[in-house]
């Protein structure tokens, strides 16, 4: 069909003005890629999808959405009203702020397997720093974008979430009081905070597509890293990225619309964890909910925060986890990508992922003596993974390598 | 190989999120059961003459219209219904009760929360609602007077009083009043998502669609790639 298209005339007369077949057959019909590349690389394209599906549904949400904390009848505001008019009275308004709401966690879903993928495959290595270091400021960029977007509804966990996480920047010294308050557009969490959290909601997306754009570029110059961690750009072990890839991230999507669309219209507040019970009661700066835990997605670095006695390390040490990210390829001096043919680092990275959902778990349940020194323990292999990688290819053994894929 | 390691990890996930479940009701007492249906026509209409006649005294549900109670099928009031539930308010009004918040700080030291969205607000959802409307006892302590003794509101003491005079209440009324409860509880999980029944409607006709087209896209991928040798 393809093929066909690029046949006709009008798309000679497009192509004579942009190099539209050059880009085509550069980047989809005459893009090589690894044959061998299993179901973990559908997470890229989802979270395109996710992407796109968010930005879509978001635009509608912000035309009927109001930025105000302005109080209207019975302590609700008018921010919240204007949630619960498109929940009520725009028309399929619950199923656009449904699938806004249910994206946000979906799109972390996505984006931690991603991330997990490039992880126990190695892709992160050489030569492909470039593309995890983008891929590290999209998921710092998005975590932010989901920050503000969790306190336009206006509810208790919007108001007090908010709170908590803008005095962390209030622990920094020197600046921390300025930034603090720039943040929040004042002494405390108002509507000032409200209508600057909405624009920055509306601006990080379009950072994200910008970035997103970078990052699927980068991939194209260095190429897709594979199961087997090898070198393979060209010949009998590749195959164009279409219609091959194209028809198996179709089918990808299927399969995670089933789940996506499942939850949209079965569960949406997926038993408080995708739209929170708090987030009900509309905000009240006089009554701090009995217990505040921001969303699933960002509970692992909370716990990372909660972790230390002084406020000061916690936020160092929740910067400091997030900012490791970055040197994680420089970290890792091993010359074998994948954890397929590297026995210690296979453990260690296993070992990682449960430690990040272990602290997820800790960061989203009510603190008590054991949960704490489990989220310590936890804490301790977050960055121990990271600080004893340089030293694991002096000892590996690494299995030996196919010769091709 | 591949898919192995998934499910390992998939198992792991979920043995983790057992605990979230387990602890989702938390305050320590286990919440009694309300057989509660937000389809359903006769249960929802039964609830909301609870509501007006009981709730309504004190409670507002602010995001429910009166031309809403005529346009969700669910309720389906005629206009003569609606007239006469609603006064001289307007229409479009929601339904905001006559008692004033500075006349209910005076009598019961708050002002009782708008019920609209009470079901989502609270763990247990409507479980909860019913709990508390059946859960008034005497104080086992003898320290909190009769009637704001709730053995499901957490810490026990509670601002509403019985409404459905179930503290005390006679033997043979009990399943009256349960009903009474239950019918309550299942109008405010209606009204807490006023569109949730067209949504689980128009779901299963979409998984249906979703089940059809990534069957199609497989056998589409498999042949694709019939030719591609591993």
């Amino acid at each position: 069909m393809l093929e066909k298209m690029m046949k006709s005339k009008l798309f000679g007369w497009v192509d004579e003005r942009t190099g539209a077949e050059a880009i085509i057959k550069s980047q989809l019909t005459e893009y090589q890629v690894p044959k061998n590349l299993n179901y973990m690389w559908n997470f890229g394209s989802l979270a395109l999808l996710v992407l796109v599906l968010q930005i879509l549904t978001g635009i509608f949400l912000a035309m009927y959405y109001k930025p105000s904390a302005a109080l209207t009848y019975g302590g609700y505001t008018v921010a919240f009203d204007s949630v619960e008019r498109i929940m009520r009275d725009v028309n399929f308004g619950w199923l656009i702020r449904y699938m806004h709401a249910v994206g946000a966690s979906a799109f972390f879903v996505v984006v931690y397997m991603h991330i997990a993928r490039g992880m126990y495959y190695g892709s992160f290595k050489g030569p492909r720093e470039l593309l995890w270091i983008i891929g590290v400021v999209i998921l710092l960029i998005m975590q932010g974008a989901a920050f503000f977007g969790y306190l336009l509804p206006w509810g208790q966990m919007s108001f007090w979430g908010a709170t908590v996480i803008t005095n962390l920047f209030g622990a920094l010294p020197v600046i921390g009081g300025f930034l603090q308050e720039v943040l929040r557009g004042g002494f405390a969490v108002g509507d000032p905070t409200l209508n600057r959290f909405f624009s920055l909601h509306y601006l990080f997306p379009l950072l994200l597509a910008a970035i997103v754009g970078g990052h699927v570029h980068a991939l194209h110059v260095v190429h897709s890293n594979n199961p087997s961690g090898l070198d393979v750009h060209e010949g009998k072990s590749t195959i164009p990225f279409h219609p091959y890839y194209t028809i198996k991230d179709a089918f990808g999507v299927g399969v995670f619309l089933l789940f996506y669309c499942y939850i949209v219209f079965f569960n949406p507040q997926m038993g408080g964890y995708f739209i929170e019970v708090d987030n009900y009661v509309p905000a009240n700066n006089l009554q701090t909910p009995p217990h505040i835990a921001p969303v699933w997605y960002l509970t692992p670095w909370y716990t990372i925060l909660r972790s230390f006695e002084s406020k000061l390390l916690g936020v160092l040490a929740m910067g400091a986890s997030l900012a490791i990210l970055f040197v994680l390829p420089f970290l890792d001096k091993s010359k074998v990508r994948s954890a397929r043919y590297r026995p210690v680092y296979r453990q260690m990275v296993f070992l990682f992922f449960i430690t990040v959902i272990v602290l997820g778990y800790c960061g989203h349940s009510a603190p008590t003596p054991t949960l704490k020194l489990i989220g310590q323990l936890a804490t301790t292999y977050y960055f121990a993974f990271f600080l004893l990688l340089p030293f694991v290819h002096k000892f590996e053994k690494t299995k030996p390598l196919p010769e091709e894929i | 190989m591949k898919l192995k390691q998934f499910l390992t990890v998939a198992g792991m996930t979920l043995a983790l999120a057992m605990p979230f479940a387990a602890q989702a009701n938390e305050g320590g007492v286990a919440l009694k059961h309300a057989e509660v249906d937000a389809s359903d026509h006769e249960q929802v209409r039964r609830g909301l003459t609870v509501f007006a006649e009981v709730c309504m005294g004190c409670h507002s549900a602010k995001y429910v219209t009166y031309k809403g109670l005529m346009d969700y099928p669910e309720i389906g009031l005629s206009r003569e219904e609606v007239d006469e539930l609603r006064g001289d308010k307007p229409l479009t009004a929601g339904m905001i009760t006559d008692l004033s918040p500075e006349d209910a700080t005076v009598s019961y030291g708050k002002v009782p929360p708008d019920l609209s969205l009470i079901v989502n607000a609270r763990r247990g959802g409507a479980n909860y609602v019913y709990s508390i409307l059946t859960g008034f006892e005497s104080d086992p302590d003898g320290k909190i007077p009769d009637g704001n003794y709730n053995e499901y509101f957490p810490g026990h003491r509670i601002a509403m009083p019985d409404p459905l005079g179930w503290l005390d209440h006679d033997e043979a009324d009990t399943a009256e009043l349960e009903q009474q409860a239950e019918d309550v509880a299942a109008f405010l999980t209606f009204i807490g998502d006023p569109h949730q029944n067209e949504r689980h409607t128009i779901g299963k006709y979409v998984m249906i669609f979703l089940i059809l087209l990534t069957i199609v896209l497989y056998l589409l991928k498999k042949e694709v790639w019939k030719d591609v040798k591993h």
